[in-house]
């Protein structure tokens, strides 16, 4: 190929009788794109795909491939370059999978014509690279669901295309073909300068192979560009109404996508529970504590620990000590400060060295100030003790000091619902419930000071 | 399999689907030929060949046919032979037809009826039994030419009502098709009423027959039949592309409207050609492909050959038991052919399917 293929899309406006369901949509492309475009259920994504394939005509904008109108072009012509990979295929009759991929070659091949063994070749290299040539005689509706969708996909490929439009191509796939399929197109993509144009409901897929995106919502380009700067937890929460953790993953060096589930509507609880945690051991903890409605403070947390990360996403309030130092005085008072405000404290299983050793303290000194204090035991204190000792005595004292120990967070969560009851009598706690921290009060930024 | 064995069993297939319709040709010949020694007058085998040779050019010349009488040689060239080539015409247009119907349709009901072509021709035949009988036009019977008419305006009338802007959805072809049917099949049953001594003829007409065709109504119908059928020919990859669904039809490059109108337009000429000759021949465009299907698979371009041969030999079978199954019990009666179509040929279709129904369902 010369030149690079393009696409244009520009203010593109489709209906379905009054209903509209594209509205003002514009998107450029060129070869050796990848764009996802991504957007929840009924935001016209699979319409966009169906009025750039010719299937659904525009009622108002223009898509130009290669600058030529693409509903003035030639049915023939355009399947010469552009190809689609549908969500689902049924074909009812039992035709052979090479029969099914030699239907790609269809552009290619005059009415009066045969098939040559070029033709063949080209199909047979595209079933060979989708892996489905060791099933070529096989009758198509005999195959299973993810065999069938390879050979749809070869039957794409068979018509050396230069763009490719694929419709939740994966849904069929388990996670072996999906990342050879995917693989298998970026390499195109990459190599052979294709435009890939893929609809996906798996965000994650989306951000491993999109070099950029295109965010639907309500037929409306709600974002667009680089995929990093489209797949953010702001545009997530803003398209799909969900709260999803986006970060660069590590090994794969590629953004990655963890949705929360949507946030329950429960009645919010008269209770502000304060978590004594660190190292990852209240994480699960403070999402479960506000889905159920109680109102979560935690310290003394590094900053950089996990638990200071997820509290810093849930955006709960947290008494912070700079990353890898030891608690100092000031921040051990603070959160002293906290958990008087708060009418429950909880100390996880988390382990104690002389640097979180205050932490063990400041549960001592809540068992002390009259605030009910459950300690959570999965594992041993001697497992997990690293200060020769200390950190088991003062646990010691708290179990003699009346603090409630439970084994797992699930008996923390039945019993708290109890003392909830128990609590709503007690006229002095309602003083702690209105003086307790809101997630508003928290700093827009935490400072962080290396 | 191996790569080389996939690549060579596929051009093999080409070769093999050669030889099908070769040997379905010869079986057709052979048919023919058998078929003609079927009838109420005994003719001796011999002279049939006989008869039959020397009207083959070239080949005359070394026949003797002192031995054949000229009463035979007019049984067979004037009486059999035109009913059973208008069998051979008949049979192969309306099983031509069915495939295409149903690959555009691509619903395993559809037949060479369904746009309302039958019920057309219904009654453009019922009208000029009943006010025309007798007429002739450019050496014509006025009834061929009626039936021809009335269906192409049929289907053209249910093609426009069911367009919708420049898209003819295949769901509303099929309804708009069953309700002209019913409608047309109305003014059919009106005339039957008020026919009076005409409803016998406009009943056998409905049924579908051979009897009386004559060499100049088959040179009437066989253009139009061969132009439908080859062409149709060419457009055997389009009906496997439309197997797969309009939408992926488009994407693989078919232009599915255009393809859909011409093959339409086609078929139902093929179909109103061939009523025009026979009147409403039954099952034949339903039964054929499917049974064609079973054998060969679902391939169009050896399904589409398969089937015109296959319902060419069907019928001259069905059409050789209608000339001989009465015989027992009144020697020149003699059963309509549709009949004969519909009494034998379903329940073979339902032998047939409860044998095979593993293969074909999807």
């Amino acid at each position: 190929m010369s030149s690079l293929v393009l696409l244009n899309v520009d203010g593109v406006e489709c209906r379905y009788g009054s209903i509209k369901v594209l509205d003002d949509v514009s998107l450029s492309v060129k070869g050796g794109d990848f764009v996802g475009i991504l957007g929840p259920n009924g935001s016209g994504k699979t319409t966009l795909l169906k009025s750039i394939s010719r299937i659904l005509k525009p009622r108002r904008g223009t898509i130009l491939l290669n600058e030529a109108d693409i509903y003035s072009l030639k049915n023939v012509d355009v399947a010469k370059q552009l190809a689609v990979v549908p969500q689902e295929s049924n074909i009812g009759f039992s035709f052979s999978a090479l029969d099914i991929v030699m239907m790609g070659r269809n552009p290619h091949v005059t009415r009066f014509q045969m098939e040559s063994t070029k033709d063949l070749a080209i199909v047979r290299k595209a079933m060979a690279v989708t892996n489905t040539w060791q099933f070529a005689d096989r009758p198509i509706n005999e195959l299973s669901g993810g065999e069938k969708q390879r050979v749809i996909i070869a039957r794409a490929l068979a018509q050396e295309p230069s763009i490719l439009l694929l419709d939740e191509p994966l849904t069929h796939l388990d996670i072996i073909n999906q990342l050879e399929i995917m693989d298998l197109v970026k390499e195109l993509c990459v190599k052979d300068k294709l435009v890939v144009l893929a609809v996906f409901h798996d965000l994650n897929l989306a951000a491993r192979y999109c070099t950029s995106a295109l965010m639907l919502k309500k037929g409306k380009v709600f974002a667009a560009g680089g995929l990093s700067d489209v797949l953010t937890s702001e545009n997530i929460k803003g398209v799909f109404n969900v709260n999803a953790i986006v970060q660069k993953h590590l090994v794969s060096n590629s953004v990655f996508v963890i949705p929360l589930s949507p946030q329950k509507q429960v009645p919010a609880r008269r209770c502000a529970v304060h978590l004594i945690c660190g190292a990852g051991t209240g994480t699960a903890l403070m999402k479960v504590l506000l889905d159920e409605g109680y109102s979560v403070t935690a310290g003394v947390l590094n900053v950089l620990d996990t638990d200071f990360e997820t509290a810093e996403f849930l955006k709960i309030p947290v008494t912070t000590e700079a990353p890898f130092s030891p608690i100092t005085e000031k921040a051990h008072n603070a959160n002293l400060d906290m958990i008087r405000k708060a009418s429950t404290v909880v100390l996880t299983s988390v382990p104690f060295g002389f640097g979180n050793l205050k932490n063990l303290k400041a549960a001592r000194e809540a068992l002390a100030s009259g605030v009910t204090t459950y300690v959570i035991e999965e594992v041993p204190i001697d497992q997990r003790d690293f200060t020769r000792g200390q950190a088991k005595k003062l646990f010691k004292e708290l179990k003699s000091k009346g603090a409630v120990f439970v084994n797992n967070p699930n008996e923390l969560l039945s019993l708290l619902n109890v003392s909830e009851e128990k609590m709503k009598r007690a006229e002095f706690e309602k003083a702690k419930l209105t003086d307790h921290l809101k997630p508003e009060d928290i700093p827009k930024k935490t400072k962080i000071r290396w | 399999m191996s790569e080389g064995e996939t690549e060579s069993t596929y051009f093999r297939r080409t070769s093999r689907w050669k030889l099908i319709v070769t040997l379905l040709i010869v079986a057709l010949i052979v048919t023919v030929i058998v078929s003609l020694n079927v009838g109420y007058a005994q003719i001796p085998f011999g002279n049939i060949l006989t008869i039959l040779g020397k009207q083959i050019p070239f080949v005359n010349g070394f026949v003797d046919s002192s031995l054949v009488l000229p009463s035979q040689t007019a049984i067979i060239l004037q009486i059999r032979l035109p009913r059973i080539i208008a069998g051979v015409v008949v049979g192969a247009a309306l099983a031509a037809s069915g495939v295409v119907y149903q690959g555009v349709f691509r619903n395993p009901m559809a037949d060479s009826y369904v746009l309302g072509v039958s019920a057309g021709a219904a009654v453009g035949a019922s009208v000029s039994i009943l006010f025309g009988a007798g007429f002739s036009i450019f050496g014509l019977r006025f009834i061929q030419v009626a039936a021809f008419i009335g269906a192409l305006s049929a289907m053209f009338l249910v093609y426009n009502i069911s367009r919708v802007g420049s898209r003819v959805p295949v769901t509303t072809l099929l309804l708009c098709g069953i309700a002209v049917n019913f409608f047309l099949y109305s003014i059919v049953a009106l005339l039957e009423v008020i026919a009076g001594d005409e409803l016998h003829a406009i009943v056998f007409w409905l049924i579908g027959g051979f009897s009386n065709v004559l060499w100049s109504d088959i040179w009437a119908v066989v253009p139009f039949i061969i132009i439908g059928v080859v062409i149709s020919f060419f457009y055997t990859r389009s009906l496997n592309l439309l197997a797969m669904g309009e939408e992926t039809a488009q994407h693989l490059g078919l232009n599915v409207e255009r393809v859909k109108q011409i093959l339409l337009v086609l078929a139902s000429m093929v179909t109103a050609a061939a009523v025009s000759l026979s009147g409403l021949v039954g099952f034949v465009g339903l039964m054929v492909p499917h049974v064609t299907r079973l054998i060969v698979g679902p391939d169009h371009r050896i399904l589409f050959p398969a089937s015109t041969i296959i319902g060419a030999i069907f019928l001259v079978v069905c059409d050789a038991l209608a000339r001989v199954v009465a015989t027992p019990f009144a020697s020149t009666l003699e059963l309509p052919v549709g009949i004969i179509t519909m009494l034998f040929g379903a329940p073979f279709f339902i032998l047939l399917f409860r044998k095979k129904k593993g293969r074909y369902a999807s």
